[in-house]
């Protein structure tokens, strides 16, 4: 009985350090929204994001509906819950680009990392890039405008296989 | 009259370059989720003798979610000679379709008001926003394109015995209403922050036909908006009767709106 707690308690304190070890969460998201050219509607997504309790910052070009979402330390965003938040609004993504720490991550394609924000799945990467802060476009489904998903679905095909898992996010390096 | 509005509108597409906040139509886009939004419409309408009745309409919106947002309105006016409260409505509309491209979009949604209202019944034309009791269900087509909206509604309206007054039997009860909105930002040309005020010129056409025996008209209405601190909004519109063969109690009116929203109430 008390091996068991002391087990349960172990593999608690296991995953506990797993995740830390792994957290390279994402610090900077550059979203770009469609569908919008009024500065009211643009209100509407900076006040959607502000609200959001992981949000240190939200920094905006207007003229290209681009905001900048600089996230609090150890903040557990995730793609899709920025997503969500957009789309509440009565908008769509139309590019999202996360920064993160990614030390020792192995740039290479069809290789993936995972941490508390998502799995990573590479496609094409700049096997060079520098390794220490991560600019990663997101190419899922929902994350580019319609448009481009058409375009890139063939390339992506051969990488998603049987389909997406929630929380797997197929990225390019920037 | 056909030639006039083909002829305005071409005229138009060659400069329009704005926004789909209409005056006299909603578009097919919603609120914000969460979102409450408050409005007040002052309308003048000039009456065919002299003088004017003036109504007010109090409107309270909420966006539910994504696709769905309602709106509360009231109706009161002075036709009895005091201000008085006429009656209400309720509306909903629900979006659903939308292709988003970076700064263009295509939406439809669906829509539908039901009214009451005490008023006396003088007007062959069926208004269910502050004139009669019942209902209207349409559809509501929207295509953005940098700063230029266009909107289009098609509806059904049915009008019922208002409270206490009998709607006339001679009358025709049912009518098809047919919209055409567009919308153009006109400042500023470039944004610099959201404090900035946003002027966006509207030209709308509004067009009702009795089921019964036919008979239609068609308005125009040329309005202006200001958008303040990109939360507030006053429009100023004027609306003119270009042709009908029906009785109407009013073929010209001014209408002024403020609104105002409130961004994430109800997360």
């Amino acid at each position: 009985m008390k091996t068991d707690i002391i087990i349960k308690r172990f593999i608690a304190l296991v995953m506990l350090l797993g995740i830390t070890s792994s957290y390279a969460q994402i610090s900077k998201v550059e979203i770009m929204a469609t569908g919008l050219t009024c500065s009211m509607c643009s209100n509407a997504i900076n006040k959607q994001l502000k609200a959001m309790p992981e949000v240190e910052k939200v920094m905006i070009d207007l003229n290209n509906n681009t905001f900048v979402v600089n996230l609090k330390n150890n903040s557990l965003v995730t793609p899709q819950m920025l997503k969500s938040n957009i789309e509440k609004t009565g908008f769509f993504v139309g590019s999202m680009i996360l920064t993160m720490d990614a030390n020792n991550v192995e740039l290479k394609d069809n290789s993936s990392f995972k941490n508390a924000s998502g799995t990573y799945v590479f496609v094409n990467p700049d096997e060079k890039a520098t390794n220490e802060k991560l600019r990663l476009k997101v190419l899922n489904n929902g994350f580019v405008t319609k448009k481009e998903y058409k375009k890139s679905a063939k390339l992506l095909s051969k990488y998603i296989g049987l389909g997406t898992q929630e929380g797997t996010y197929y990225v390019k390096t920037i | 009259m056909r030639y006039f509005l083909i002829l305005s509108l071409s005229l138009l597409s060659f400069q329009i370059n704005a926004q789909e906040l209409f005056v006299m139509t909603e578009p097919a886009s919603n609120m914000p989720t969460s979102s409450i939004g408050v409005r007040d419409m002052s309308l003048f309408a000039f009456k065919k003798t002299d003088g004017y009745n003036y109504h007010n309409m109090p409107e309270l919106m909420w966006g539910v979610n994504k696709d769905w947002m309602i709106h509360a309105s009231a109706f009161l006016s002075n036709k009895q000679g005091d201000m008085m409260l006429e009656g209400g409505s309720l509306y909903a509309k629900y979006r659903f379709f939308s292709v988003d491209d970076l700064h263009s979009h295509f939406r439809l949604a669906a829509y539908g008001r039901i009214s009451t209202s005490n008023a006396e019944i003088h007007q062959e034309d069926i208004e269910t926003m502050g004139m009669n009791s019942g209902y209207e269900i349409g559809a509501v087509a929207t295509q953005l394109i940098n700063k230029t909206a266009l909107s289009a509604t098609v509806s059904y309206e049915r009008a019922f015995n208002n409270q206490g007054n009998i709607f006339p039997d001679e009358w025709s009860k049912s009518a098809m209403n047919y919209t055409f909105s567009i919308g153009q930002l006109m400042y500023p040309k470039k944004y610099t922050s959201f404090k900035q005020t946003n002027i966006n010129a509207m030209l709308e056409f509004l067009g009702q036909r009795l089921n019964q025996n036919g008979k239609s008209y068609l308005d125009v209405v040329p309005s202006i908006q200001f958008i303040i601190n990109s939360q507030a909004r006053i429009d100023l519109g004027y609306r003119r009767q270009i042709y009908s063969d029906m009785e109407r109690i009013s073929t010209n009116s001014i209408l002024l709106k403020l609104e105002y929203t409130f961004f994430n109430v109800t997360n």
